[in-house]
């Protein structure tokens, strides 16, 4: 049985993404796979147990029979963190330990995916590193590549990790194109001159950041009055019309599959946004729009979503969903493997995890 | 084109009903009034409707294939089988008055689009649905519900809004204002505004036409039909929506986007459109086309018996770019002969407070022979010894034999009231106030320059379009929607000189660029992401050293990191550094409803603040750009002022004709613009120094 634990350099790094895409690539290659997250942030309440939703998300696409306490056996409940704060002894070293042997059992694989950076969990005594020299295994570090701090980073955390052969390798993500050369070109040599093996970059990519008209909907608890045949569709950007009619319609041409976010009471700019063919309109406010537009919409497919709340908080709310949104959708699921399989060294990495 | 429909023989009113106030009973009631073909109610709950025999389907006549056309009223749900059924009875022309389709929701939209196919199929033609009907004086055909009949005249109507067809029906009818047809379009899902323009210039009856819209199907196509039509007849068009909160009305009414007023503008002066900005100018404008002759020229000449009246007039005229004429001496002569002494002979002429309608008379006639004089505008006050009505009979007399446009105002009230019915009764206008006359005088004059245009058709330009065809297969594959400096090659495709620039994707190949340029140089971020290089430090000009250009170097990647951290950056462009010329921009937005709309203006700092621009809709041809270059407020300094030497102005006439011919080539170019074309003095052309596109998603 081998293993491998996912770090990061930082949150929203891309961490579950790798473990879906690797996940899926080990089985179709016929390895049995297993997944934890030993410590769970994203609580939410599954038919009246608490759970981490990456965990649950996870036992989903990878099929996995493990309970859901074994996947993730420690919850960060407020219980917990004071608990720690006060030093309350939790013994929470054999509760991770247990829930690996019985996660492993049967397993040739186990994806570990770490809490937030890579020190997340250190005040429990579970840092990524603490956690992966508990568990004996290797780390994998993902890195966003916003910009050449990236590389300070990779190199801190090397240093945090302590021991070099506890690092399996990293990879980084996200990267722009305009980066694309000057990291493959020097920046990946130099981190191999340090004897830290990079395994590959992924590009930066609108699918992974997009966000399904559907979970649009679901998240701003919206009514759909238009288009309903299009709720699958990707949303990559969002867009705010609150300018004059004919600037709007250049600015909405100018973004390749965007939500729109307006009033109601917008006709024009709810014109503009079916004329530029975005994806998909929100209006805010819960000002139903005129039946004219709605009809207009209609005709071109585009679905009109109706939300209560107005637009300054609406924007906020999308803010959240685009870039951060979670990988639920079949054809996001099919980019990130596509993305893995094409531009990260497989060979090296199954066998830096010892497969 | 569609002689059926406005002069059938059989008509039938499906939907029609026996029920007082239903407007399947206001129809019926309309075609008996004036009709004198065959009328056929369908009903299935009736055996007949007013006396006429009622059938419950129109597949149930007894020999079906007659009806020419189909006035439909049925709820909106029935229609599509309705249509079908006339479809199959082979009925080729319908008026759908039904509301409940696109105007009234998704639902509603969806069963247009379904309408529209039924009616396809069977090869209908359709008006509306959701309006008014139509009315044709000509057939005494009144296949609407409108209140009443229009009279018998020569202007042709149609309009967006059933609501204006009414209520200038109505205001028609006091002035007794005659039509020749009257189309209430509805929501224009299959005829619109093209096809009554083919049709009212078809019509002989008609001699002017008019139309109220919120907006047109086909742009491209209405340039195409009006130019064709307004040389031949006289086309005044109200377009409604004209500032944001109108747009946005106009969006809100009819689910279509209004388009930009610029383009509406453009493509009215491109097709000889006359516009109207109301619905009083556009009745206004229509009553004096359908009694007056066109003017020859601009000159006009006032007559009146009030100073003040005339001097409004004579301001009116000025504003209205109408001149007033200098009167030949014989003129004088004739009116000094039998005019007061205190009159003025000269214009405008002042008849005095106590004319008679002689004196009037006299003084029209004279100036009427007056070769210098192009239009007349006649104005009376009420004064004591005015004697109106016997005013409006010698203008009568005089309209009926005159060559030149007489139009009249008689400002009052009660008191000219007498006046003005005797010119309604003879179809004369009468505008209460001096301006308006002026005003229509202007609009009869904008129509003989009209008639004097001869189009010519856009040069032919030699480009390489391969280049461009896989500037634009790359910019696919990278799914870029945006493209910058580095699409210079486009410009190259067509001719269009562009500035010596090299691309660089190092300090080092940058350096090496300048050197090979030559000093001074100018450096520009290469990013499709950034639209305004100066806002985040994009731009840096006139280096003379590879000193400056490092600094430069540095300090934009830093500025660019911090001020837009995801932009897509791919180097920078190293530009040979001109510092001679104007600067002027050449833009091009594809407008929702006529397609490309160029735009042309001065370049600089202040050009979005001072929008002095001017448009067209493409394509153009050489008359168009130079109007574009010259009807610019500060095209004087292209021309060079206080001493400065020319710009090369068929310079940048060449570069509007290329820019035209390209963005029609490639209509995925949604946007486009050179900014700024240098121009070089005369003789030493232009070029292009920035140029940014907008694609359409493929």
């Amino acid at each position: 049985m081998s293993s491998i634990l996912i770090s990061s350099s930082e949150e929203y790094s891309g961490k579950s993404a790798i473990c879906i895409g690797l996940g899926k690539i080990l089985k179709q290659r016929g390895y049995s796979v297993g997944y934890m997250k030993p410590i769970g942030n994203l609580l939410i309440d599954v038919n009246g147990v608490l759970a981490d939703e990456d965990a649950v998300q996870m036992q989903k696409i990878l099929e996995l029979k493990d309970s859901i306490n074994d996947i993730t056996p420690i919850l960060l409940t407020e219980r917990l963190t004071s608990d720690a704060l006060m030093e309350v002894e939790k013994n929470l070293d054999n509760t991770l330990i247990d829930a690996y042997s019985t996660i492993s059992k049967d397993k040739d694989v186990v994806l570990i995916e770490g809490t937030g950076g890579i020190g997340g969990g250190a005040m429990y005594g579970l840092s990524d590193p603490q956690i992966a020299s508990k568990l004996g295994t290797k780390i994998l570090l993902i890195t966003r590549y916003d910009s050449v701090f990236a590389v300070d980073r990779i190199l801190s955390d090397y240093k945090i990790i302590q021991d070099p052969a506890m690092l399996a390798g990293v990879i980084m993500t996200d990267v722009s194109s305009s980066d694309i050369d000057n990291v493959s070109e020097l920046v990946v040599p130099f981190l191999e001159n340090r004897g830290i093996k990079v395994f590959g970059i992924i590009p930066q990519d609108a699918t992974l950041r997009s966000v399904p008209i559907c979970g649009i909907v679901e998240d701003l608890h919206a009514k759909v009055l238009s288009g309903a045949g299009h709720l699958e569709d990707l949303v990559e950007h969002y867009l705010v019309g609150a300018m004059e009619v004919n600037s709007a319609i250049k600015y909405f041409r100018r973004v390749p599959n965007c939500a729109v976010i307006t009033g109601g009471d917008r006709s024009d700019i709810q014109l503009a946004a079916i004329e530029a063919k975005v994806k998909c309109l929100v209006l805010t406010g819960n000002l139903r729009p005129s039946e004219a537009v709605l009809g207009t919409a209609e005709e071109a497919d585009i679905p009109v979503l109706l939300v209560r709340g107005d637009t300054m908080s609406t924007i906020e709310r999308m803010e959240r969903l685009i870039g951060r949104a979670r990988i639920k959708h079949d054809v996001k699921l099919k980019r990130i493997v596509n993305l893995i399989e094409s531009n990260i060294d497989l060979n090296s990495l199954t066998k830096a995890i010892g497969l | 084109m569609l002689e059926e429909m406005f002069n059938p023989d059989m008509i039938a009113i499906i939907g029609a009903s026996r029920t007082e106030g239903k407007v399947g009973r206001a129809v019926v009631e309309n075609l008996l009034n004036d009709f004198k073909g065959q009328i056929i109610p369908i009903n299935p709950n009736a055996d007949e409707i007013l006396g006429l025999p009622c059938y419950p389907s129109i597949r149930d006549l007894p020999s079906y294939t007659g009806i020419d056309l189909a006035v439909i009223v049925v709820p909106a749900h029935f229609i599509p089988n309705v249509l079908k059924d006339c479809g199959l009875a082979g009925v080729k022309n319908v008026v759908v008055i039904s509301a409940g389709f696109k105007e009234s929701g998704a639902e509603g939209a969806k069963l247009e689009r379904i309408v529209v196919e039924v009616a396809k199929k069977y090869g209908i033609r359709m008006v509306g649905p959701n309006c008014l009907g139509i009315i044709d004086t000509t057939s005494n055909l009144n296949a609407s519900f409108a209140a009443s009949m229009a009279h018998k005249g020569n202007i042709a109507l149609m309009s967006q809004s059933g609501a204006i067809c009414t209520a200038t029906l109505d205001w028609a009818d006091a002035k007794s204002v005659g039509f020749s047809k009257f189309v209430s379009l509805g929501n224009k899902a299959d005829l619109a505004e093209n096809d009554f323009l083919q049709v009212f210039a078809d019509d002989d009856a008609t001699a002017v036409i008019v139309a109220y819209l919120e907006g047109v199907k086909n742009g491209q196509e209405f340039i195409e039909t009006a130019r064709r039509v307004s040389k031949h007849k006289p086309i005044i068009m109200v377009k409604s929506g004209r500032t944001a909160v109108g747009s946005r009305a106009v969006s809100s009414h009819t689910g279509t986007l209004a388009g930009s007023d610029e383009a509406y503008n453009a493509a009215f002066r491109q097709s000889g459109v006359i516009r109207a900005d109301s619905v009083e100018e556009m009745l206004d404008y229509s009553r004096a086309f359908s009694s007056q002759p066109i003017p020859r020229g601009n000159r006009i000449a006032i007559i009146t018996n009030a100073g003040g009246l005339g001097i409004l007039a004579a301001d009116s005229c000025y504003e209205n770019g109408l001149s007033l004429s200098s009167f030949d001496k014989s003129t004088i002569i004739r009116l000094r002969k039998r005019l007061p002494p205190a009159a003025n002979f000269y214009n405008p002429v002042d008849v005095l407070g106590d004319a008679s309608a002689q004196i009037y008379g006299y003084a029209l006639e004279t100036v009427l022979d007056d070769s210098n004089v192009d239009g007349i505008i006649l104005l009376t006050s009420p004064q004591a010894v005015t004697s109106i009505d016997e005013i409006a009979k010698i203008v009568v007399e005089k309209v009926k034999l005159s060559t030149k446009p007489i139009l009249c105002s008689f400002v009052g009230g009660t008191r000219v009231a007498a006046g003005e019915r005797i010119l309604n009764d003879h179809h004369i206008p009468n505008y209460p106030f001096p301006e308006r006359a002026v005003d229509s005088m202007r609009a009869l004059y904008s129509y003989s320059e009209i008639r004097k245009l001869v189009y010519k058709p856009p040069p032919v330009i030699e480009a390489d379009k391969k280049i461009a065809e896989l500037l634009f297969e790359n910019a696919t594959k990278q799914k870029m929607r945006t493209l910058g400096l580095e699409s210079f090659d486009i410009l190259n495709a067509y001719n269009i000189p562009t500035v010596a620039t090299i691309n660089t994707k190092t300090l080092s190949e940058t350096v090496a660029a300048c050197e090979e340029i030559g000093y001074p140089v100018v450096m520009k971020i290469l990013s499709p992401d950034i639209s305004h290089k100066s806002d985040v430090g994009g731009i840096r000009l006139n280096l003379l050293n590879a000193g400056d250009v490092e600094r430069a170097y540095d300090t934009m990647m830093v500025n660019i990191r911090r001020y837009m951290p995801h932009a897509r950056i791919s180097g920078v462009q190293i530009q040979k550094m001109i510092t001679r010329g104007k600067e002027v921009i050449i833009g091009m937005n594809r407008d929702v409803q006529f397609g490309p709309l160029l735009m042309f203006g001065l370049g600089g700092t202040y050009v979005e603040f001072l929008k002095d621009v001017s448009f067209s809709v493409a394509p153009i041809n050489i008359d168009d750009a130079k109007h574009m270059i010259t009807s610019i407020k500060t095209y004087p300094l292209l021309t060079g002022v206080r001493g400065e030497e020319s710009s090369d102005i068929d310079s940048v006439i060449a570069t509007l004709i290329k820019v035209s011919q390209m963005v029609v080539d490639f209509p995925q170019i949604l946007e486009f613009e050179i900014n700024p074309l240098m121009v070089l003095p005369e003789g030493q052309g232009c070029v292009a120094m920035d140029i940014r596109l907008t694609l359409k998603e493929e």
